[in-house]
């Protein structure tokens, strides 16, 4: 008995140098959404899982590696109140390129990471491999520093039922006269033929998710960002040119007039209130011809979809030509930045640039089937070319191509713009007169950057 | 000479830990959003400068503000009314004796039991134009062809449902306590004497449940007026506002807006309107 508790009491003693060890590895802890099929790899498929991969890892960098999950907007809220709090909290945190890129790397709440790619290169991740747009849209200003890396990213598309196309003769639209045109076909035809489909499917939930599509439009009807005078993206050009919100000029109504009509006339009832969740469903649900612009959301209906005719005749094309000659918009990166109060500052580099590298990317692109990840080599993988077809994934290249991460304005309101816009699109499909929505949101958008001290 | 009970000398040291406690969960939240709502301060932005009264004027003064506190008043007394009256009813109903009485009444108290974004979600799926029973199944049966969310009206006719829905089984509760303490001498003299149901719900049950009542349009009154959770996982407060209820523009402005003085600002007015119409209630019934 006694020589049982000796030996034990050895083996305890041999192992507190470990516990050490593990304990004196500085834990990297990451806030993201996206729970199950972001790293698949280290998380398993459900996110809670902690594999073999991750242990490896975790032994590799010398670190601990934790992960808080949430949906989008718990997440979103939860960065915000521990950025202000200043805690450290998370490390690594989710920042899109819609808002989080801007607001909190120009307040100075995210670790720029130019610095670390140049002295602290990782092997996971090499910056030549990102496709440059989608590494210039987390720089803050434009041109400016980089405040976060790209996880999955993707530029304008549209994803349309073949089949359908066929059925009535018709070829995807290249300029948004033919998508009218086509668009109109479509509702006659499936009202004639008694088909339960919508000819179109695109969100205008009240709040910031409609504007990424939105704003695409009035960039290609415009031909240039129409949000502030002159196009003014930046606060330097905001500021110089005192340039005033255009919210209810000609060129900026163009286009999201041309959204709302969309919805109205062709599109599901309730769209009013529709997210890219209830997009993807109807889409998946083989209820809908057409969506766009953030394919994406075709892409992630494809993959759940128990509908064979929707896995086997979507196809992807590029976003119509506005008038301007300029393609419609929605770009978007999954972003993740380094919390400027971290205490492990370059140890959350070494796991983002994990997080963000090739493996972690090819790994995103095997669990989801979607083609949108930002870099060429993963993008032209075997499992995607095999998926979707060679000539598919070249056109989801000319998309990254052709796109303008800077059809929005880069200043750290833009959280407040997109929600605004957003919601008065929803007011807008809903019914109300599009004019009266734009007066009150000029007013607003005047109000807003004149209490920002833009025009002192 | 009167003599000084222990508990005459002591009470204001029992009372202590209490106030302490108060003091530190609610004077100082409290305190605190008051000099809040006079900041000028922008989350995020290194600025921050006293506003006076600014922010109340830039709440006071806004078109959504008046939008929003016209829907939380419609929202308000649609649901405390629909809630009040079939829990009253349900109430009067399942205190008769009948077989199966106990098995209703438990059913009946289940949407307590789920949360309410729970109910929201729920709710939000049955009234689906495309897939929900409700929205895409029943109704067009009736010839009802409209996406209920998609629609300002029947939007908010919708959020009220899901919210009498929910809030229903804890009136109930409530009236139904406060049935059961009437003593049953009454309503048999009143059989005796030949009253009708009518009479015996005007003359008796009305005026002795008067004050149970009450509380239970005050304790409505304060859930409706705070409600977020249902309306917030329905329809996020659209389409555009037509939803957007006065916490849900907190909220935005808080959580969207960054705009914390004007948060603060926006939660003490809705206190204010709290405060000014639980205590008429409470004094209109004398709790």
């Amino acid at each position: 008995m006694r020589l049982r508790r000796f030996a034990m009491l050895v083996v305890l003693v041999l192992m507190l140098p470990l516990t050490g060890f593990a304990a004196s590895r500085p834990t990297v802890t990451i806030l993201a959404f996206a729970q199950g099929f972001a790293w698949p790899e280290l998380f398993g498929s459900t996110g809670l899982e902690r594999t073999e991969k991750l242990a490896e890892l975790e032994d590799r960098l010398g670190v601990n590696i934790e992960i808080v999950w949430g949906d989008e907007s718990t997440v979103r809220m939860k960065a915000l109140t521990d950025l202000i709090a200043h805690t450290g909290r998370y490390d690594i945190l989710m920042v899109g390129s819609d808002g989080g890129v801007q607001l909190y790397g120009w307040g100075g709440y995210l670790e720029p990471l130019d610095y670390y790619l140049e002295n602290y290169p990782m092997e996971w991740f090499d910056p030549k491999e990102v496709f440059p747009k989608f590494l210039d849209a987390n720089r803050m200003p434009p041109g400016g520093p980089l405040y976060a890396l790209p996880y999955y990213s993707f530029g304008a598309g549209m994803i349309y039922r073949a089949d359908i196309f066929e059925r009535y003769g018709l070829t995807p639209p290249d300029t948004v006269d033919e998508l009218f045109t086509v668009l109109q076909k479509l509702k006659e035809g499936l009202e004639k033929d008694g088909l339960d489909m919508y000819p179109i499917t695109m969100r205008a939930a009240p709040g910031e998710e409609p504007s990424l599509d939105l704003l695409g439009f009035v960039y290609a009807y415009a031909g240039y960002p129409a949000i502030f005078e002159g196009g003014a993206v930046t606060i330097e050009e905001i500021k110089k040119t005192k340039a005033k919100p255009i919210l209810n000029s000609e060129d900026f109504k163009k286009g999201f007039t041309a959204y709302v009509e969309i919805l109205r006339e062709y599109g599901p009832p309730g769209a009013s209130n529709h997210t890219w969740v209830d997009m993807m469903n109807l889409y998946a649900a083989g209820k809908a011809v057409i969506l766009m612009p953030s394919a994406i959301n075709g892409y992630a209906a494809i993959t759940i979809t128990e509908d064979p005719a929707v896995k086997k005749y979507s196809r992807f094309a590029l976003a119509p030509k506005g008038p301007s000659g300029k393609r419609i918009q929605s770009f978007w990166t999954f972003s993740l930045g380094i919390n400027a109060d971290s205490k492990h500052k370059l140890a959350a580099w070494k796991v983002l640039s994990y997080l963000c590298g090739r493996e972690a990317i090819q790994a995103f692109a095997e669990r989801t089937g979607w083609p949108n990840v930002p870099m060429r080599s993963v993008l032209y993988s075997q499992n995607l070319i095999d998926r979707y077809g060679l000539e598919q994934i070249e056109l989801n290249e000319e998309s990254i191509d052709i796109a303008e991460p800077y059809y929005f304005p880069y200043i750290p309101e833009l959280p407040d713009f997109m929600d605004k816009i957003g919601t008065a699109c929803s007011r807008a499909v809903a019914g109300e007169d599009i004019d009266k929505v734009l007066d009150e949101l000029q007013l607003w958008a005047l109000d807003r950057m004149f209490k920002a001290g833009y025009y002192r | 000479m009167r003599k000084t009970s222990l508990w005459e000398k002591d009470k204001y040291r029992f009372l202590i830990p209490t106030v302490l406690v108060c003091a530190l969960l609610v004077s100082f939240p409290f305190v605190y959003m008051l000099y809040t709502s006079t900041q000028y301060w922008i989350a995020l932005r290194p600025e921050r400068s006293f506003a006076g009264l600014g922010n109340y004027r830039s709440v006071l003064l806004s078109t959504e503000f008046r939008q929003s506190l016209l829907t939380t008043v419609i929202f308000v007394i649609s649901s405390v009314a629909g809630s009040i009256v079939l829990g009253f009813a349900l109430a009067l109903v399942l205190n008769e004796k009948f077989r199966g009485r106990n098995v209703i009444r438990a059913l009946l108290t289940i949407p307590a039991i789920i949360p309410p974004a729970a109910a929201g979600f729920t709710w939000k799926f049955l009234l689906n134009r495309d897939v929900g029973l409700i929205g895409g199944f029943f109704l067009p049966l009736l010839g009802v062809k409209r996406a209920l969310l998609g629609d300002p009206g029947w939007a908010l006719f919708s959020v009220i449902l899901a919210d009498v829905w929910c809030q229903t089984p804890l009136m109930f509760l409530i009236l139904l306590a406060g049935l059961q303490a009437i003593p049953m001498e009454l309503f048999d003299a009143a059989r005796i004497d030949g009253a009708g149901f009518g009479q015996v719900l005007v003359r008796i049950i009305i005026p002795l449940l008067k004050r149970v009542l009450g509380l239970a349009v005050i304790i409505r009154f304060i859930f409706a007026f705070t409600t977020f959770d249902v309306i917030f996982t329905m329809t996020g407060g659209g389409p555009g506002i037509a939803t957007q209820t006065l916490p849900l523009l907190g909220w935005k402005t808080g959580f969207l807006y960054y705009d914390l003085g004007q948060a603060a600002a926006l939660a003490v007015v809705m206190l204010l309107i709290t405060v000014f119409f639980s205590s008429t209630l409470v004094r209109m019934v004398k709790l």
